[in-house]
């Protein structure tokens, strides 16, 4: 075929590096734009010409290039500089990072442990064999220490390191916001001090996978605060520097087309005490992304083998798990699928009772949504954390939507005395309000995205037919969502009580978008099921996202402090079981389903499995 | 003497529009509101950190923290000194980066414009000599249907049909097989076909047109009579008369050889061309290289319009500039 001899590309299923990581347990970033999961991996091969070589017993396997496909392209090889998922998985195919998270949500050390005894401090152990490319030699606390102390924490951000933020935390002796210590302790290690005992620590994005830059290199462009120079630097952005620290040795990356990376035979792996399948890794000789914008031409590469893997669509599932050269990976994610009501002034107020929001929750059918909308492919969701979670609890969450608690006649007779007291009253059928007027509401959805379009009509239509609320569903780009009904701010000349950022302009009766509405599908809400405290703006009337205006009766955050604190675990789960109950008894918004990620993988691919987060150990993979 | 002053007033007149255009882009971009930015911000908020922060590094990433005239004179000073900087969005100098995708969009549109051109004159003239016959039936058929079809569909479909189904070409664009041969003929055949008869029916319609206009004039008539053959009639008798019309398309079509980069079918082949490169220019805000692909089409433009008129007195002299 026409890729025999040639390099296979293919793409991302693997790709849990870092930023993708950040994306997909909300590292980085938190909720994901509706629309933006979707994307993925893609690949798969046919069995080409070019994969003649076979492994046996975890052998490598000769001749092989693993292509995957990818809906999108990096911005950029310079880490320094980026925030997208696709960049960092270019990047992290080269550089390994500090750690990883095993599924079990376990450290696996790559170029460093961590340890604490308190909770607070914690050392960082380096790798004795890890090596610079170039002329830079051994890679050491000296080389991160200063990487975080004058580009992470720099203030002004000079560098415009996205991640800055991390770094900085509230010291509670000065009240202020401050960058974290951080002190070398010996050549290869260093400890970060945290103001405040944090047990998540090693689970958040601060230092998993977190890479570095050799100081040397850092020194051309600190003194003067040259971020132009830094962004521009040649070795950077060619990932000169990689030395023996990934799996992988950039080769070529044709922007817009593909990304290549040929086996590292330095790999510092070899050398260490790890598993045996760790020491012989990598297991293909290149590994190529392929980008593929269009999703027609991702499935079509994937189906006939011109990449071994590739993301897919809940509604294309089915066909590919026909296939014999493809064996369809169903793995959980942790964002939630979740219905938005606005409770600011421009919004519908009775959102604000939460005795409405419950009665709603009784509307909709959260079954149907999964087996009918989502195919199978995904779990009802209940509350801010995944059931698979181990913070999940099932004692204390609430269930809605599903088997009794869900039905017309439930939702009218709770939502009938939820607005008992206020103008809108049931006339037959329909809900009206004070002037006899049926009540009608708008429910948001993105642009061009059918799944997402498909769910907020089957919400539209069970409101409308269970609770007797008019709904008019409504599409809209995901960037006028978030510049016209995402950002809230006071009137002009008006000064706020108090403000909570750009999303959160103040008061909910003060404070609100540009243009008004009452509900909307558009965002996905990351539940962070290893760092589960990362939520916990979301649920605090001052929390920097609360863009809805929800005030919680309960003290939500008061729960999320506590146990973000607390190093024993059992009793951390007992709090965080405890939050996560009284969120889905409070419904702030109706949780709808946590849809899984779907790759699709040439059946020869071995190495993936179908837990959350499998692909940290992407290095392992090999054919079989 | 005329001719020239007219074409240096023309010159003058496109650097000045082509002043205009670039600091309206700019303008626009610099008032658009950059998605980007709102979902860093969103998502700094959503993990408890701070959405100022987040937006402060993205301005200092794009270099958006500094006052407007800085940025603007700096843009512009950029596009005359020929050093049209750094695209953000790719991490590449924008020169690099226009000059890695015009090969690209040159393979597929130089054959693109070649066909579309010689089979839309030659299908246009035949129907106009065999009017209202079955061929001119079928030769309008064609010529609507290929430009009645979308063309994304066009192509997804025959990306489906012949080369998942069929396996007769690639699914996945190779870049690095060489641009002149057989390898990047075979890949570029599906999109070759999408936009030949995507634009062919403009080629064949108007000409036709125009044709008709002299297939039954008196001097045709005579060299019919005096013996001339059907080819020697249409070539010389039907088609340099209607040439000076036709030039008004023509020109723009061979121009497409450059600005003809397809979007939606760079999309669906995964072309990395002009097309592709242009719109993630523009949707990602990257001021530098949408500069850049704005200034090389608005050249091509401009200059497009001057050739065409200065064609029209090459093909027929009785054209003159001087009192304009």
């Amino acid at each position: 075929m026409w890729l025999a001899n040639t390099r296979r590309r293919a793409s991302s299923g693997e790709t849990s590096r870092r930023r993708d990581l950040l994306r997909l347990l909300g590292a980085a970033g938190v909720a994901g734009l509706a629309g933006c999961s979707g994307d993925g991996g893609a690949g798969t091969g046919t069995g080409t010409g070019a994969e003649t070589g076979t492994s046996a017993g975890g052998g490598r396997s000769d001749q092989v290039t693993y292509t995957s496909a990818s809906s999108v392209d990096a911005q950029s090889l310079n880490w320094l500089t980026t925030a997208d998922s696709t960049s960092g998985a270019f990047v992290t195919a080269t550089l390994d990072g500090a750690w990883a998270i095993k599924p079990g949500q376990e450290i696996f050390p790559l170029w460093a442990d961590v340890s604490t005894d308190d909770g607070r401090v914690y050392e960082i152990e380096l790798r004795d064999n890890l090596r610079w490319g170039g002329d830079y030699g051994q890679q050491t606390a000296e080389d991160w220490v200063y990487m975080i102390r004058n580009v992470f924490q720099a203030e002004p951000n000079w560098s415009g390191y996205p991640n800055a933020g991390d770094w900085f935390r509230q010291n509670p002796d000065s009240g202020q916001r401050e960058p974290i210590p951080v002190e070398k302790t010996g050549t290869y290690t260093f400890e970060i001090q945290l103001f405040d005992v944090d047990p998540s620590f090693p689970f958040k994005p601060v230092m998993w996978r977190q890479q570095c830059i050799p100081r040397a290199l850092l020194e051309q462009y600190v003194p003067e605060k040259d971020g132009e120079g830094l962004r521009q630097d040649e070795e950077l952005n060619t990932l000169a520097y990689t030395g023996n620290l990934g799996p992988y040795t950039f080769e070529e990356w044709d922007r817009t087309s593909q990304y290549v990376v040929t086996r590292n035979d330095d790999y510092y792996l070899h050398d260490a005490d790890v598993p045996d399948r760790f020491t012989n890794a990598p297991y293909f000789e290149e590994k190529a992304f392929q980008i593929l914008k269009e999703e027609s031409a991702r499935l079509g590469a994937l189906r006939a083998g011109d990449v071994h893997s590739a993301g897919i669509p809940p509604d294309k599932a089915s066909q590919f798990e026909t296939l014999e050269s493809v064996s369809v990976n169903v793995t959980p994610q942790p964002y939630a699928r979740i219905l938005v009501y606005n409770m600011r002034a421009n919004g519908w107020e009775p959102f604000r009772a939460k005795a409405v929001r419950q009665a709603l929750a009784f509307a909709v059918n959260k079954r149907a949504i999964v087996e009918n909308v989502l195919r199978g492919y995904a779990e009802v969701a209940q509350t801010m954390q995944p059931r698979w979670s181990k913070w999940y609890d099932d004692s204390t969450v609430v269930e809605y939507g599903v088997g009794d608690r869900y039905g017309s006649e439930t939702t009218r007779s709770r939502l009938a005395d939820a607005l008992s007291e206020t103008e809108y009253a049931y006339d037959g059928d329909a809900l009206v309000d004070g002037s006899g007027e049926q009540v009608t509401l708008t429910l948001y959805f993105d642009q061009g995205q059918p799944t997402e379009q498909t769910i907020g009509e089957f919400v539209a239509q069970e409101i409308q037919q269970n609770a007797g609320i008019a709904v008019e569903p409504k599409s809209i780009s995901t960037s006028t969502f978030q510049d016209k009904f995402v950002k809230t701010s006071p009137p002009q000349g008006v000064e706020p009580e108090w403000s909570a950022g750009v999303f959160n302009g103040g008061p909910r009766d003060v404070a609100t978008s540009a243009e008004p509405w009452d509900m909307s599908i558009n965002l996905q809400f990351n539940t962070y099921p290893f760092t589960p405290a990362s939520s916990k703006g979301f649920f605090e009337k001052q929390g920097g996202i609360n863009f809805y205006g929800y005030y919680p009766e309960a003290d939500i955050a008061g729960l999320y402090e506590q146990a973000s604190q607390t190093t024993d675990e059992a009793r951390r789960q007992e709090l965080f079981g405890e939050a996560f109950g009284l969120i889905s008894e409070e419904q702030p918004f109706g949780f709808l389903a946590m849809p899984s990620s779907i790759s699709g993988y040439d059946e020869r691919v071995v190495g993936y499995d179908e837990e959350f987060n499998t692909g940290w150990d992407s290095q392992t993979w090999r054919f079989r | 003497m005329s001719m020239r002053w007219y074409v240096v007033r023309r010159v003058l007149w496109a650097v000045v529009a082509t002043y205009l255009i670039l600091s309206v882009t700019w303008g626009l971009l610099a008032l658009t509101p950059n998605p980007a930015a709102e979902q860093l911000q969103f998502r700094a908020a959503a993990s408890g950190g701070s959405a100022e922060a987040a937006r402060e590094a993205f301005e200092a990433r794009r270099g958006l923290d500094r006052p407007l005239w800085d940025r603007y004179s700096d843009y512009m000073v950029n596009m005359v000194t020929l050093n049209w900087g750094w695209s953000d969005s790719r991490s590449q100098p924008v020169m690099e980066a226009i000059a890695g995708a015009i090969p690209y969009t040159a393979v597929y549109s130089v054959p693109t414009t070649i066909l579309s051109v010689l089979l839309g004159l030659s299908i246009g003239l035949y129907s106009a000599t065999h009017q209202y016959t079955r061929t001119d039936y079928a030769a309008t058929f064609f010529a609507f249907f290929g430009y009645a079809i979308p063309n994304f569909w066009f192509a997804i479909v025959l990306l489906l049909v012949f080369s998942v189904q069929l396996g007769w070409f690639p699914v996945v664009f190779d870049p690095d097989v060489p641009l002149v041969g057989f390898a990047m003929a075979h890949q570029l055949v599906l999109p070759v076909v999408v936009l030949v008869t995507g634009t062919i029916a403009g080629v064949m319609r108007y000409s036709r047109a125009e044709a008709l206009e002299y297939v039954q004039a008196e001097f045709v008539k005579t060299a019919k009579a005096k013996g001339a053959g059907e080819f020697r009639i249409l070539t010389r008798h039907v088609l340099r008369p209607a040439a000076v019309p036709l030039m008004t398309i023509l020109i723009g079509d061979i121009l497409g050889i450059f600005l003809a980069a397809s979007y939606l079918v760079e999309v669906v082949f995964g072309i990395p061309g002009l097309g592709q490169l242009s719109y993630n220019a523009i949707l990602a805000q990257d001021t530098a290289l949408v500069l850049g692909t704005t200034l090389i089409f608005t050249f091509v433009a401009v200059i497009g319009n001057l050739i065409q008129d200065i064609a029209y007195t090459i093909l027929d002299p009785r054209i003159d500039y001087g009192d304009r």
